[in-house]
């Protein structure tokens, strides 16, 4: 199809599918309304049965934790395709480590000053998960970025050497099998797959939820490692590996 | 063991086993990586088979963290497994055994990441097939996906593989986002997500623009994946540049799930609000054009692995027809024709693997008669071509049968010329491939094309397979059995389908259970899990089908021979092939490859899609 035969067709369809969606989207409950059958429901299951106070991690972790097991060998997935297709390539080889340019010292200080501050939030985060918005998900990614204010830092070898591949890979799927294998430990103690069978303990402490902070810290772990894992493949494209005749023009 | 177990732990082992072949595959020996992925196949087969039997009586629900329904509501998720969801589960354990198998000694190179990725893939179809729920399929729907897209670039030595794996990852995705709003829809509706749940929700509403375009955009997800027309553009390009076994994969049942997925909605979660009379135009008319689009570009075509593609999307219109009639004795036949299809289809595309390996081409042009001393994938590609053709006693010619005459007592007896049609058409160029390559037959056909920017060669603007990379190190000097035994093993039970006393009748009574709205609520949520009783008198060949099928053989072998002596034609025959030629040019540059096409048609397929089933 020419550019302009694609945009037509485009044209003519995309105002009647507008319009078809404007139609349904007036079905749906105004904003507001108080007719929640599902929120009703797991809030009184998390609260009353689970004394998880986030509800939303009740959901994610308990109550529809298998979705969240899909959800994390998704990123697990991707995270290994990722490496598949980034894999060097038999034109590229590896060059000498570049030094690591100018940073400015300012930049170097932020770095090393932020560093211990978002590991520490990334924990907190992690571990809060069945009180407070936040879990596994959200404090992994903060926990990876305390990693990359190395490379921020200009301390890509630091980097690589407090994170080598082979521990991030050997992380990333401990995590996402504590995941399946929390999961069959409910089906052996509990009678079904991915059961909470640990003790609820009581609304607001730390240790509440049952398995739900146990979920989350493994979701955390493979989280950071797979983050890490997956800009560090990046960054060895970006800063490592060049295509053999590029390196032969130079 | 209470069987119930089994759809949770056919999920959660190939998970725990991905995770221990991605963290310790640098130091396992590859015999071990290879042994394990095969050992858990092999389990979650055995898993499958344990459910078949068991969904002869009654379907099996799990409830995810025993979350079990009180008074009919739960918070949870929910598996539940009739006889198609069991067998579908089995197809894929043996499609990816069968794929596994021949990766042994096909990607000398392969690391362990290749098994990881492989059984997250068939975690994804399993995961699918097994749920009860809206969101947790699209989850594994995703799971699926985000694993193929990886899969289809998997060589990356060339540019090729990276385009045919973003078409299909942007296409795939988009629909992914369409059904996720459909299912947003839904849920903002009812507040459920459960088939069942869903289904029962919405009975007491009046179907409005709301349901209709959830209905629409699920199913858009789902025949994105399931290659309809006009989604299926993607389809040709991945599978030109994906690796032989993940092909299989591709083909045999992945594109099928996009199918299930609409039957299984439609049949349950959408089946109060809109009767399937209010789906059976749109599916039938995408049938159609699905079937004639595919299998004249399958005609159209001399790169093997786009033709098969091709002749994929030709039979995925017949099973958009077939399913559309909702009827058992039709969905039965469509069952066994998706059987007897991926058996014979996995088998062709292994057979061009190994061309590709033994030949570093999958240009028929470029091959003729270069494979005349392949003397076991001659005969197997050959006979693949006759299945695919519909010939008797295969699974292929069994179920096209069947769906037949259950088209036929519903009241649609035109779809018979449709069938026979699709199976001489995607036959016969299998067999005018099969012809030139394996016995040199013919004139060799020249090919003088220009290299376009992508390294692509392109004649007459059709791209070419010449002088592909192969997917070894080296020529593979002579074929290691791991490579020919899946052949021969899928072929065998292409045959074997169509001979089984009983499939025929147990296949029925599967698209009963599957057809079976109230049923699957009731298991779901009351606990009444019995299924209907066997319908008795389920025929198997019959006079009338045997008749069909042999008919559609001697086209395809016509068709073929004249392909292949289309330069000693008479004139005027000539004359005629030449006229076709526009009209087919016209239909092949719609198939540019250019994304920005693909998304338009998206487009209008959801538009079309939405106003069809709002009119019927």
């Amino acid at each position: 199809m020419s550019p302009r035969a694609r945009l037509v067709l485009f044209a003519a369809v995309t105002p009647v599918f507008a319009v078809l969606f404007f139609l349904a989207a007036r079905g749906l409950p105004s904003f507001g309304s108080d007719f929640h059958p599902y929120g009703d429901r797991a809030v009184a299951v998390a609260i009353e049965q689970r004394a998880t106070d986030n509800v939303v991690s009740s959901v994610n972790f308990d109550q529809r934790a298998v979705d969240t097991l899909g959800e994390e060998f998704i990123l697990f997935g991707s995270v290994i395709g990722t490496l598949v297709l980034l894999r060097p390539s038999p034109e590229e080889r590896q060059v000498g480590q570049r030094s690591a340019g100018r940073v400015l010292p300012t930049t170097r200080l932020a770095g090393y000053l932020l560093l211990p501050v978002s590991v520490l939030v990334g924990l907190y985060v992690i571990a809060h998960g069945q009180l407070s918005p936040g879990g596994g998900f959200q404090g992994g990614v903060v926990l990876a970025t305390g990693w990359h204010l190395l490379y921020v830092a200009g301390r890509y070898l630091a980097m690589r050497r407090a994170a080598p591949p082979t521990v991030l890979e050997i992380t990333e799927s401990l995590g996402a099998a504590a995941f399946a294998a929390v999961g069959l430990a409910g089906l052996g103690l509990g009678g079904a797959f991915l059961a909470n069978v640990l003790p609820t303990g009581s609304r607001g402490e730390l240790l509440s939820g049952g398995t739900v902070p146990l979920l989350n810290a493994a979701v955390g772990v493979e989280v950071a490692a797979a983050v890490v894992l997956l800009l560090a493949a990046f960054l060895e494209q970006a800063v490592v590996l060049r295509r053999v005749d590029y390196q032969d023009q130079r | 063991m209470v069987v119930e177990t089994l759809p949770p732990l056919m999920v959660a082992l190939p998970l725990l086993t991905a995770t221990v072949l991605a963290a310790a595959g640098r130091v396992l020996p590859r015999l071990v990586i290879d042994a394990v992925s095969l050992l858990t196949c092999l389990l979650v087969f055995a898993g499958s088979v344990a459910l078949l039997v068991a969904t002869g009586s009654r379907r099996v629900v799990s409830w995810l963290g025993g979350y079990s329904p009180e008074h009919g509501v739960s918070v949870g998720v929910v598996f539940v497994v009739d006889r198609v969801g069991a067998g579908l589960a089995a197809l894929v354990a043996v499609l990816v055994t069968a794929a596994l198998t021949y990766t042994w000694r096909y990607f000398e190179e392969v690391e362990s990441y290749f098994h990881a990725l492989i059984l997250l893939f068939l975690v994804g179809m399993v995961g699918f097939v097994l749920t009860g729920d809206l969101f947790n399929a699209f989850v594994f729907f995703e799971l699926m996906g985000a694993v193929a897209y990886a899969l289809t670039g998997y060589k990356i030595e060339e540019a090729k593989p990276l385009q045919g794996a973003l078409n299909f990852a942007v296409i795939n995705s988009l629909g992914a986002y369409c059904a996720l709003l459909g299912i947003g829809l839904v849920y903002g509706r009812t507040g459920e997500l459960g088939f069942a749940q869903v289904q029962r929700a919405l009975a007491g509403h009046h179907t409005d623009w709301l349901v209709l375009l959830a209905a629409t955009l699920v199913f858009t997800g789902f025949l994105v994946k399931g290659a309809a027309v006009p989604f299926h553009f993607w389809l040709a390009d991945a599978h030109a540049v994906a690796p032989s076994p993940v092909c299989v994969l591709f083909s045999g049942v992945m594109v099928e799930l996009g199918i299930y997925g609409v039957a299984r909605t439609a049949s349950t979660a959408f089946s109060s609000a809109l009767p399937a009379e209010r789906f059976r135009p749109v599916l039938m008319v995408a049938g159609v054009l699905t079937a004639v689009i595919g299998a004249v570009m399958c005609q159209a075509q001399s790169h093997l692995k786009r033709l098969l593609a091709f002749s994929t999307v030709g039979h995925v219109g017949v099973f958009l027809v077939a399913l559309g009639a909702f009827e058992p004795a039709a969905v039965g036949g469509l069952v066994v024709y998706v059987l007897g299809h991926a058996a014979v289809k996995g088998a062709l595309f292994l057979c061009t693997g190994i061309l590709l390996n033994t030949r570093g081409s999958v240009d028929e042009a470029q091959l003729h008669g270069r494979g005349r001393d392949l003397p076991l994938t001659r005969v197997c590609f050959l006979a693949g071509g006759l299945a695919l053709a519909a010939l008797p006693p295969f699974g292929t010619g069994l179920g096209e049968t069947l769906s037949e005459e259950g088209l036929s007592h519903a009241g649609f007896s035109w779809p018979s010329a449709l069938f026979v049609g699709v199976s001489a058409l995607t036959g016969g160029a299998v067999l005018r491939a099969g012809m030139r390559v394996f016995v040199g037959m013919g004139i060799p056909p020249s090919i003088q094309g220009e290299t376009s920017v992508q390294g692509e060669i392109s004649v007459h603007g059709e791209t070419r397979g010449v002088d592909e990379n192969r997917e070894t190190e080296g020529a593979v000097r002579s074929v290691p059995a791991t490579m020919l035994a899946p052949v021969v093993a899928l072929l065998a039970g292409g045959l074997a389908l169509g001979l089984l006393p009983g499939l025929a009748a147990s296949a029925q009574d599967a698209a009963q259970q599957l057809l079976d709205s109230a049923g699957y609520a009731a298991a779901a949520l009351d606990g009444i899990r019995a299924v209907p009783p066997p319908t008795p008198g389920a025929e198997t060949w019959s006079l009338s089908g045997l008749l069909f099928d042999m008919v559609s053989t001697l086209l395809a072998l016509l068709i073929a021979v004249t392909a292949v002596y289309s330069d000693r034609l008479p004139r005027l025959l000539r004359g005629i092939v030449h006229a076709v030629r526009l009209p087919l040019g016209a239909l092949r540059s719609t198939h540019s490859g250019h994304l920005g096409d693909y998304v338009a048609w998206l487009l209008v397929g959801v538009t079309l899609l939405a106003i069809g089933i709002a009119v019927s």
